[in-house]
């Protein structure tokens, strides 16, 4: 098992399965960098937008571009309307961060449950077929989907990290991030930027489950019981607050799932996976040292906004 | 006068109004992952009820059957085994999957009501207790069946064995890997898999590694589907063959080319041994405008209302208490039941049931029969 071409196999299969577990990761770490909240209405974003690209693919049969540009329209309203009629609401009245996560947890089941009465709970696709045409690249074997995974992951990833470092609502995020109160102080709304988080989440949100939805079988109750745990765990691995780090842990983990199987057999994988995770989260509970790529610095503010300087 | 006699108390007798209420139950998951069969077997017991309530039912009394959804979960096959039990006084019910057969059999035998188990085929099933007996053939038979096929028939010797990690998988293939070798071949690999796994790449590598000229897989629904496409997507051209479960028409279109050659194993007759399979699966094109899934689970499912009617049948003939003891005892002396799709049905003492074991290949992307044990 531990020649070259199992081994690169091993990397290229399992980089492209984690692409939208890294997607998940970031929309997570972001809202949580941002908006300050452990979102864990994630799961019930997550199925409001396969179901929503769901609906145009194979009930309407229309066109993948219909679908994602629905799928990103419920998302962003979905999210936009937890941000305004849930997190804003909870933040006035100063609210506990348990108040935040059992509001969050309560919202997915409730959306899952809702997906389970109108969808049903057989397992299903986004598209007839699941199998991507394939063709070997040197020693590995290659398939389309697994290219066009990690060309959207890392595309999202650059475009996010453009938005953050150059566009005057990302640097704003970046400085309601480190410091709402005193970001507000010198004229930056942080309600517009706690909708612009999760508005950017909901992006990152659908595209993974375009990818999930094209890739593998999924019920409702998917998001819930499998991934959001995953995105949990890849954030705290980061470190809290740090959003590409979160994606790249995601990474790493979706590897350490892989190359466990050289390890012990099939079964065992998942137990070698938390084993790990739990004595790495012992051992690092601030997240893994070196893993520091943060946000973009709150040097650089929007034009008529104070200076960075002055801010810190 | 004596014969107007005797034909006004017939009359009369016909006349009367059933009294008694003439239920069992039925358990099988309407929701969850294994929904894709569970509906359509419910819609079979259904037709199967409609159809015998249509020639007068239990000597005139409607036949009703109890559904609950139990989602295929053991948990939920418990509650519905006592639903059935103290509320509806049911004295018999029927159930699949075998985690569910395994967990509701206490309840069934403490009872001492009747559980006919329906398609749930592991081996352990057969030692399960007095009141537990199955209406298909465990999969010791189908397994039985494919290893010596496998061997003699698709000419492969070298065999990787991969299989779902429940009582399903577990003792279906070990049964294979038992068949297999003593046909004279070896298994190369034999490894198991969680049922809630989505990505099979390291299983797959170790395969390629093992070199395999067949790989067969033991699985439930999604994991089946999943692992085929990741086995082909990985550019393994391998033999695949599987079981019953993987008589699945849409998970051959969901895989499309994947799927050609797969090879499976089936325990109800086609319609050229049964004339009355061909309407059933016209009647499922005409009204649900397609095949069902699992077609030969279904069969088996539309057969068991049948044997349900005869046991009420023999034991208000004989005027017995119609208690689950009563129906056992019923089940225990009639033995053999003819079947409308499954052919003629006959319960052991062993709690196992002898059926010929159907191959079936995909092709074009349709299962085309290849043969059976009945044949050889």
């Amino acid at each position: 098992m531990l020649q070259p071409e199992i081994i690169l196999q091993l990397v290229w299969t399992g980089l492209a399965n984690a692409s939208y577990a890294c997607l998940f990761a970031v929309a997570f770490a972001l809202v949580l960098r941002v908006n300050k909240v452990w979102n864990f209405g994630q799961a019930g974003q997550m199925l409001i937008a396969y179901s929503a690209m769901f609906i145009v693919l194979r009930w309407w049969h229309g066109s993948m571009i219909v679908a994602v540009s629905a799928g990103l329209a419920a998302t962003v309203a979905a999210s936009l309307a937890i941000e305004q009629f849930g997190f804003r609401v909870l933040r006035r009245r100063r609210a506990s961060t348990l108040s935040y996560f059992i509001l969050t947890l309560v919202l997915s089941q409730l959306i899952v449950f809702v997906g389970e009465l109108v969808f049903g709970t057989e397992p299903t696709t986004l598209t007839d077929s699941i199998v991507a045409p394939a063709f070997a690249l040197g020693p590995i074997i290659v398939n389309v989907w697994d290219c066009e995974a990690l060309a959207a992951t890392v595309a999202l990833l650059l475009l996010l990290y453009l938005v953050l470092m150059l566009s005057p609502a990302g640097q704003n995020m970046t400085a309601v991030a480190d410091n709402a109160a005193l970001a507000e102080l010198y004229g930056i709304d942080p309600n517009r930027s706690y909708r612009m988080s999760m508005a950017l989440s909901a992006i990152f949100i659908t595209m993974g489950m375009l990818l999930l939805g094209t890739k593998t079988a999924t019920v409702p109750s998917t998001p819930l019981q499998q991934y959001l745990i995953a995105s949990v765990v890849a954030t705290i691995l980061a470190g809290v607050g740090n959003v590409f780090s979160a994606g790249f842990a995601a990474f790493a983990l979706g590897l350490l799932q892989s190359f466990s199987i050289l390890i012990v057999a099939s079964r065992w994988q998942p137990l070698v996976v938390y084993g790990v995770l739990a004595i790495t989260i012992l051992l690092f509970p601030r997240g893994v040292g070196g893993w520091q790529f943060r946000l973009p610095a709150a040097g650089r503010l929007a034009p008529g906004s104070a200076r960075a300087e002055t801010a810190r | 006068m004596a014969l107007l006699l005797q034909g006004a108390l017939e009359f009369a007798r016909a006349a009367e109004p059933c009294d008694r209420p003439t239920k069992f139950g039925v358990a099988d998951p309407l929701t969850g992952p294994n929904a894709l069969f569970g509906k359509d077997q419910i819609e079979a017991v259904r037709w199967a009820v409609e159809d015998i309530n249509a020639k007068g039912g239990v000597d005139g009394c409607k036949l009703e059957a109890v559904v609950i959804d139990n989602q295929a979960r053991p948990e939920l096959g418990i509650e519905a085994a006592n639903r059935f039990i103290d509320v509806d006084k049911a004295p018999v019910f029927l159930t699949a999957f075998s985690s569910v057969v395994r967990a509701v059999a206490p309840v069934a035998n403490r009872t001492k009501t009747l559980m006919l188990s329906i398609g749930a085929n592991s081996p352990s099933i057969a030692k399960l207790g007095d009141y537990v007996y199955t209406t298909a053939p465990l999969s010791d038979v189908e397994m039985k069946a494919l290893g010596p096929y496998i061997v003699d028939k698709l000419g492969k010797r070298r065999a990787a064995i991969l299989y779902v990690n429940n009582e399903t998988g577990i003792d279906g293939s070990r049964v294979l890997k038992r068949a297999f070798e003593q046909a004279g071949g070896s298994v190369v690999l034999d490894e198991s898999y969680e049922p809630d796994q989505t990505d099979f790449t390291g299983l797959i590598l170790k395969v390629r590694v093992a070199d395999p000229d067949v790989i067969h897989i033991h699985g439930i629904v999604a994991d089946t589907t999943a692992l085929i496409s990741q086995i082909r997507q990985l550019g393994i051209k391998t033999q695949i063959t599987s079981y019953q479960n993987a008589f699945n028409q849409q998970m051959v279109q969901q895989l499309g080319p994947a799927a050609e050659g797969l090879v499976v194993t089936a325990l109800a007759p086609t319609a050229e041994e049964n004339p009355a399979v061909a309407s059933y699966v016209a009647r499922w094109k005409r009204d649900e405008g397609r095949e069902p899934n699992g077609l030969p689970y279904t069969q088996y499912f539309y057969d068991a209302p049948y044997i349900v009617t005869e046991l009420f049948r023999y034991v208000r003939e004989h005027k017995m208490p119609e208690t689950g003891e009563s129906m056992r005892t019923a089940l225990l002396t009639i033995r053999t039941f003819p079947q409308p799709l499954t052919n003629a049905v006959t319960f052991k003492d062993d709690h196992t049931v002898e059926k010929p074991v159907y191959f079936w290949q995909v092709r074009d992307g349709k299962f085309q029969f290849l043969g059976s044990t009945a044949q050889h």
